[in-house]
C-alpha cells in the first residue's frame, strides 16, 4: 500500500518490538552522561576558541599588537584591577545602567499597564510610541545632551529610554493577552481597580514583563557603552575607545571583556529575580524570545 | 485470546517517569493481547497511564521494562488520532489529510486522489480547500480521522479523540466511526473516558486501575457486528455500563 517497501522480504510479516532503550534501562547513568556532555561542551567550545587565539598570537599568525593574546589581556586586566585603575570605569558604567534601568522599567511598566488596561489611553498614545520605538535610541543622544548638558543626565536618559520601550511593549502586550475569563472572575466578585491589579493583572502579566525586562537588561549595557564612547569622560565605553586611540589594544580588550561580563551578570540577575517573583511560570530560558 | 498470531502483544509492560529516587510509576505491569482486526477500548480514571500505553504502541515513548510486540510488515504500522486533533492550521483540509501520504512520499497525484476519497467518505468534500480554522470542532476531528485512515494503517491508535466535542456531536461521530471501522476492520486501540463510547465501539472493553495503570477487568460487549448506535438503548447496554461504572468509580474516586 505504501511506497516504501520494507527492506527485506516485503511479503512476510515481521515483528516490530517496542522495548526499553538505554534511557529506560539506566536512567541515572544516561542522565548523568548527558549532563556531563552538555557541561563539557559549554566549557570546551569557548576554551578551544581561546586556546586557538592564544596559539595564533604566540605563533605570530595575527599581529599581537592589534589582537593581544588572551593571556596578555588577562594579566593586564588583573594588574589594572589590582592597581584600582579599572574600578572607577566599571562603577561609572554600572551606576548609569542601574539608574537608567530603574527609571525606564518603572515608566515602561506603568505606561504599559495603563495602555494595556484602558483602550482610550492606548488609542491616544500607541501611534506616537510606535513611531518613537523605531527611532534608534542613540540618535536621541544629541537631544539629551542639549537637554541635560554634559554629565550623567544624558547617559541615564538614554538607557532609560531604551529600557522603557522594551518594558512598555512587553507589558502592554502581556496585559492585553490576559484571558478575559481572568478579568471576568474578578469583576463578578466586585474587585476594585487596585484589587484587580494586585490579584490579576500584576501576576498574570509578570512572566512576560520579566522576559522583556531581561532582554532590556542586555540592551541597556549595549547602549551605555555606545553612548559613553560618544559623550563621556569615564566608563567602560570611554575606556574602550580611549585606549584604542592611544593604541593600548590590550586595555581595549580588557574593557570589552568587562562589558561582556557586566552584561551577562546583569541579565542573569534579572532572570534569577524573575524566577523568584514568578514561581508558577515556566522557566525563562533562551536569549531571543521577545 | 487464543489467537496464535496476535497483532499486538504486551508482556510485563511498565513505564515510569522521572529519575530515581523520584520515579512516578505511570503504567503497569500490564499484559495485553490484541487480535488482528480487533477493536479494543481502554477506559480508566484520569492519569492512569492510558495515553502512556498508546504512546508506547505508537513508538513515541519507550517502555521502562517489558516489551510490546507488533506483528506487521511495515516499519511504521500505526496511525494516531489525537484528542486535540493534531491537524495543522497552515495546511488546507486536503493537505492535512494528505500529510501522512506526503511523508511516505506517495506521488502527489495518487495522494490527492486518496485524500479526496477519504474526504468524500467523511463528508468533507466541500471543504477540501478550506483551512482548518474555518471548520467546526466536529469537522476538524473528521479531518484528523481522515488523515489517520488515509495511510491505511495496520494499527489505529485513538487517544480520546472525541473528548473535546459536545455530547451530541460525540454521539454522531461515534456512530460514524462505528460504521467506518466495521467496514475497514483495522486493528484499533481506542482510549476513552466514556464508558458509553467504549461499549458502543469496542469488541472488547478493558478497564484500567488508578495509577500505575493495570488492567483490572475485561468485558466483551454482547452486541453482534455489524452493530449500530441503536445498541445504546439495549437493556444489556445499560447493565454493562453500570457494571463497569461500579468498577471504575472505585478507581476514579480518591481513596
Amino acid at each position: 500500500m505504501t511506497t516504501i517497501a520494507p527492506k527485506k522480504e516485503p511479503e512476510r510479516e515481521s515483528v516490530l518490538v517496542r522495548r526499553p532503550g538505554p534511557e529506560e534501562l539506566h536512567p541515572s547513568r544516561t542522565h548523568r552522561r548527558r549532563r556531563a556532555l552538555q557541561l563539557a561542551l559549554a566549557v570546551a567550545v569557548p576554551l578551544v576558541l581561546l586556546l586557538w587565539w592564544q596559539l595564533a598570537a604566540a605563533q605570530g599568525w595575527i599581529d599581537d599588537r592589534v589582537y593581544p593574546a588572551p593571556s596578555t589581556i588577562l594579566s593586564d586586566g588583573w594588574d589594572r584591577a589590582a592597581a584600582g585603575d579599572l574600578w572607577p570605569d566599571v562603577w561609572a558604567t554600572l551606576k548609569r545602567v542601574l539608574a537608567g534601568y530603574a527609571l525606564g522599567t518603572a515608566a515602561g511598566y506603568l505606561l504599559g499597564l495603563l495602555m494595556g488596561s484602558l483602550s482610550l489611553v492606548r488609542a491616544a498614545l500607541e501611534p506616537l510610541l510606535d513611531a518613537l520605538y523605531v527611532v534608534p535610541k542613540l540618535a536621541l543622544l544629541p537631544i539629551f545632551l542639549n537637554m541635560f548638558g554634559l554629565g550623567e543626565g544624558p547617559q541615564i536618559a538614554l538607557v532609560a529610554t531604551t529600557v522603557f520601550f522594551f518594558v512598555w511593549i512587553s507589558t502592554m502586550s502581556a496585559v492585553i493577552a490576559i484571558p478575559s475569563g481572568h478579568r471576568d472572575a474578578g469583576r463578578v466578585f466586585g474587585a476594585s481597580p487596585w484589587q484587580m491589579f494586585r490579584h490579576v493583572l500584576l501576576p498574570a502579566s509578570l512572566p512576560s514583563v520579566l522576559v522583556g525586562a531581561r532582554i532590556a537588561a542586555g540592551v541597556a549595557v549595549l547602549v551605555i557603552v555606545a553612548s559613553e564612547q560618544i559623550a563621556a569622560t569615564n566608563g567602560l565605553g570611554h575606556l574602550i575607545f580611549d585606549s584604542r586611540a592611544l593604541f593600548q589594544n590590550d586595555v581595549m580588550f580588557v574593557g570589552i571583556v568587562c562589558v561582556a561580563v557586566l552584561g551577562v551578570l546583569f541579565s542573569e540577575l534579572i532572570r534569577l529575580l524573575g524566577r523568584l517573583l514568578t514561581p508558577w511560570a515556566p522557566r525563562d530560558r533562551g536569549r531571543g524570545q521577545s | 485470546m487464543g489467537d496464535p498470531h496476535p497483532k499486538l502483544h504486551a508482556t510485563d509492560l511498565t513505564r515510569g517517569f522521572g529519575r530515581p529516587p523520584h520515579v512516578v510509576d505511570a503504567l503497569g505491569p500490564l499484559e495485553l493481547t490484541v487480535a488482528p482486526g480487533e477493536f479494543v477500548c481502554v477506559v480508566g480514571p484520569s492519569g492512569c497511564g492510558k495515553s502512556t500505553l498508546l504512546r508506547i504502541a505508537a513508538g513515541l515513548l519507550r517502555p521502562s521494562t517489558g516489551q510490546l510486540r507488533i506483528r506487521t510488515s511495515s516499519p511504521r504500522p500505526a496511525a494516531m488520532i489525537f484528542q486535540d486533533y493534531g491537524i495543522y492550521d497552515w495546511k488546507s483540509v486536503r493537505a492535512n489529510v494528505r500529510f501522512g501520504l506526503d511523508v511516505q512520499r506517495v506521488p502527489r497525484r495518487e495522494a490527492n486522489a486518496r485524500a479526496d476519497a477519504w474526504l468524500d467518505r467523511l463528508g468533507l468534500a466541500d471543504f477540501a480547500d478550506a483551512y482548518p480554522a474555518a471548520l467546526s470542532g466536529g469537522m476538524r476531528q473528521r479531518v484528523a480521522i481522515a488523515r489517520g485512515l488515509a495511510v491505511e494503517p495496520e494499527l489505529l491508535l485513538m487517544d480520546e479523540p472525541f473528548a473535546a466535542l459536545d455530547a451530541q456531536l460525540r454521539t454522531i461521530l461515534q456512530d460514524e466511526l462505528l460504521a467506518l471501522t466495521q467496514s475497514l476492520r483495522t486493528t484499533t486501540l481506542f482510549i476513552t473516558h466514556s464508558l458509553e463510547e467504549a461499549i458502543v465501539l469496542g469488541d472488547r472493553v478493558l478497564v484500567m486501575s488508578a495509577r500505575p495503570g493495570r488492567i483490572i477487568a475485561e468485558h466483551h460487549p454482547p452486541f453482534p457486528r455489524p452493530r449500530t448506535g441503536e445498541v445504546r438503548t439495549d437493556p444489556e447496554f445499560t447493565a454493562l455500563k453500570s457494571e463497569l461504572w461500579d468498577l471504575l468509580r472505585k478507581e476514579a474516586a480518591p481513596a
